[in-house]
């Protein structure tokens, strides 16, 4: 598996973790609500990111990742629950900002659509 | 052979090459490209995922529609029961997985018409391959996040179905970008853009 690879999977990991999270540590509203929308949209963005046509998408986890080092403070957590998204959100923070090998051509790729030549 | 018309035949060939539409004969990689995003190879694994989603969403539904009296449900205790009793599996007028199982079947069936040069030859149906994948996953996940949030319930063939619906998105969309890059190429050349879109050249 090469270094992009990797960090989709762990962000991935790090979405089903944020899913369960809630019951197997046992916090409640709102830390549990907010790691249940998060958790699949990370799992999503970083599943489609997998491929190398769609690389880009791993940027939608940056803000996504961003939200969980910042949602504890708005939100009112409990420790446990502060702790867990500030550890989860700095991981797909720096995970996201992997692009590693692409070693396929796509003609220009996605880019190629809106410029003019 | 002159060293004319050989050079003048390069030219052509460059151009051609560059166009990607005039290469009739050739292996099917578009101009710019290291491989053919429309072979088998590349489309019938996505193809199977949308038939094994179609297959559960199939059965979720004659559950929902009361055909089978009981539903699998391995880990969650009631859970899959419960969400697919839940307002909202119920607040359209056809059970919530029949959707499912018909943008699978969408999918399975624009995922395996056509040949393997389809990006030039059926831009239409490589677009809505691309684009009926989204609303799949947008939705799968969505009910995803209802399922805990809203039910405080799991259910596993729907979380198997929601991961089905994210793994095709991302090999759909090479087909569908080499389809909207030779479109591209096919209207700065002044051609029918419609024309193209519909297959009716290339």
């Amino acid at each position: 598996m090469d270094r992009a690879m990797v960090a989709r999977v762990v962000n991935v990991l790090l979405g089903i973790w944020l899913m369960a999270a809630p019951n197997l540590l046992g916090y409640g509203t709102p830390a549990s609500t907010n790691d249940r929308i998060v958790g699949p949209l990370i799992i999503t963005f970083a599943t489609v990111a997998m491929w190398e046509a769609t690389r880009s998408v791993r940027w939608a986890n940056l803000p996504l990742g961003l939200w969980l080092l910042l949602a504890p403070w708005l939100l009112g957590y409990t420790s446990t629950a502060l702790i867990n998204s500030m550890a989860v959100g700095l991981v797909v923070v720096l995970l996201s900002l992997v692009h590693g090998e692409i070693s396929g051509r796509y003609g220009g790729g996605w880019r190629s659509l809106v410029q003019s030549n | 052979m002159t060293v004319d018309s050989a050079m003048s035949t390069t030219t052509v060939t460059k151009t051609a090459e560059k166009n990607g539409y005039v290469r009739q004969s050739d292996d099917g990689i578009p101009p710019g490209w290291s491989y053919n995003p429309a072979t088998w190879r590349q489309r019938l694994p996505i193809v199977g995922l949308a038939v094994i989603g179609f297959l559960i969403a199939s059965y979720l539904t004659l559950y929902q529609l009361e055909i089978l009296p009981t539903v699998w449900e391995p880990f969650f205790g009631d859970g899959t029961r419960t969400i697919l009793n839940s307002w909202v599996s119920t607040v359209l007028p056809v059970p919530d997985a029949a959707l499912g199982a018909f943008g699978y079947l969408i999918d399975a069936v624009t995922g395996v018409v056509g040949g393997t040069k389809r990006w030039r030859t059926m831009p239409w149906i490589v677009v809505i391959f691309g684009l009926a994948v989204g609303p799949l996953g947008a939705v799968s996940i969505m009910l995803v996040v209802f399922q805990p949030v809203l039910f405080h319930a799991w259910c596993t063939l729907c979380l198997a179905s929601a991961v089905i619906s994210i793994l095709m998105i991302g090999p759909a969309m090479d087909e569908m970008l080499a389809s909207l890059q030779y479109l591209k190429r096919v209207r700065q050349e002044g051609r029918s853009f419609w024309r193209a879109f519909w297959g009716l050249e290339s």
